[in-house]
């Protein structure tokens, strides 16, 4: 089979392989039907987003005002979450629980050794242990001592 | 030089779609979807497959719809999304699938270029047929999804290759030697049973 023939065998045969007359009409007819599915099935953000295309676009605002509108909308609407929600972004870890807190302090224990080691709990909440300060008034610190002190007299180590 | 009175009148319809007008884009889809289903069909060979990829492809074309800028014409922007789904529908699908054909009209018989044809090549004049259709679908098959978009435009459908090439993105030399392949490929599969 030469080339020209293949493409003329392709041409013709390929030219009559058609649906029936009315299956255009009748696809046209499917499309419509999920276009309508997909309006009931988009998300509300979506729908939100295109009523305000569409309030702006009624109202042939010009690209410019169209933008600043917008940014209108979202610092008008930030502030107002700010006004709404203020109790999210205050400080409310009374002082005083701070003291209690007893894990969150210094504890010194003693080795068998008889040398004296500071630990820290391994729990130790980051963001209070450098900035926050005990007031005067409140509970005291507790310094808890498990052992007794080292003795000087005898030294546990010897040169 | 005046511009082509066809997509013109596209222009027209498209913006009239975005402009909020559904019936214009009815109008799209009756001028085109004859076009596509030839595209679709014929890289498929299944009459269901090319069903539900012409809506997919139509639903789609209308939500981008309100992007479409007119750097191209409607034309070649329909078929590029067509011959992409199209290509990645059948990636997707493998070699997993079943030959669903149209019947061939028997207006074929009375075809002048095809009785030249068959006046000339003894083995298709001596074939039935539904298996001509069969095999010529069958080699078809058997080309690469790239290949097969690049016959299916060129050879039945007569788009040039500057078209070809403007719809799939790559140079028309490269539309040239995907041709060129994928009739030889076409040649040999098809000798099997015209030779």
């Amino acid at each position: 089979m030469t080339e020209e023939q293949l493409k003329t065998l392709l041409r013709t045969v390929k030219r009559y392989e058609q649906p029936p007359s009315e299956y255009f009409d009748q696809l046209l007819r499917d499309l419509h039907r999920r276009q309508r599915a997909e309006l009931l099935r988009r998300p509300l953000w979506r729908i939100a987003v295109e009523r305000v295309q569409t309030f702006f676009g009624e109202h042939s605002m010009s690209p410019v005002s169209y933008a600043s509108a917008m940014a209108t909308v979202v610092v008008v609407g930030v502030a107002a979450i700010g006004v709404a929600v203020p109790s999210k972004f205050e400080f409310h870890a009374p002082a005083a629980s701070l003291a209690k807190n007893t894990p969150s302090q210094p504890r010194f224990t003693l080795q068998p050794s008889g040398q004296a080691t500071a630990s820290f709990s391994p729990q130790l909440p980051a963001a209070v242990f450098p900035t926050r300060e005990t007031p005067p008034a409140q509970v005291p610190p507790r310094y808890i001592i498990d052992a007794r002190p080292v003795l000087y007299d005898n030294p546990s180590t010897s040169f | 030089m005046a511009e082509d009175p066809s997509r013109q009148q596209d222009d027209e319809l498209i913006a009239r779609t975005q402009a909020g007008d559904p019936s214009a884009f009815d109008d799209l889809f009756r001028k085109y979807s004859q076009r596509l289903y030839g595209l679709v069909y014929n890289m498929t060979s299944n009459h269901e497959d090319t069903n539900d990829l012409l809506q997919d492809i139509w639903a789609k074309a209308y939500r981008s719809i309100n992007g479409f800028r007119g750097q191209s014409s409607f034309y070649t922007w329909i078929h590029s999304i067509a011959v992409n789904m199209s290509i990645n529908f059948l990636k997707k699908r493998g070699r997993r699938h079943h030959m669903s054909l149209d019947d061939v009209d028997s207006g074929i018989q009375n075809d002048k270029e095809f009785i030249e044809l068959t006046a000339t090549s003894t083995p298709v004049r001596e074939a039935n047929l539904g298996e001509l259709q069969k095999r010529l679908n069958e080699a078809m098959q058997k080309l690469s999804p790239e290949h097969r978009a690049v016959v299916t435009m060129f050879d039945i459908q007569g788009m040039p290759h500057a078209e070809i090439s403007k719809i799939l993105g790559i140079s028309e030399g490269t539309v040239r030697s995907r041709l060129f392949y994928a009739h030889r490929q076409l040649q040999n599969f098809l000798s099997e049973f015209l030779d």
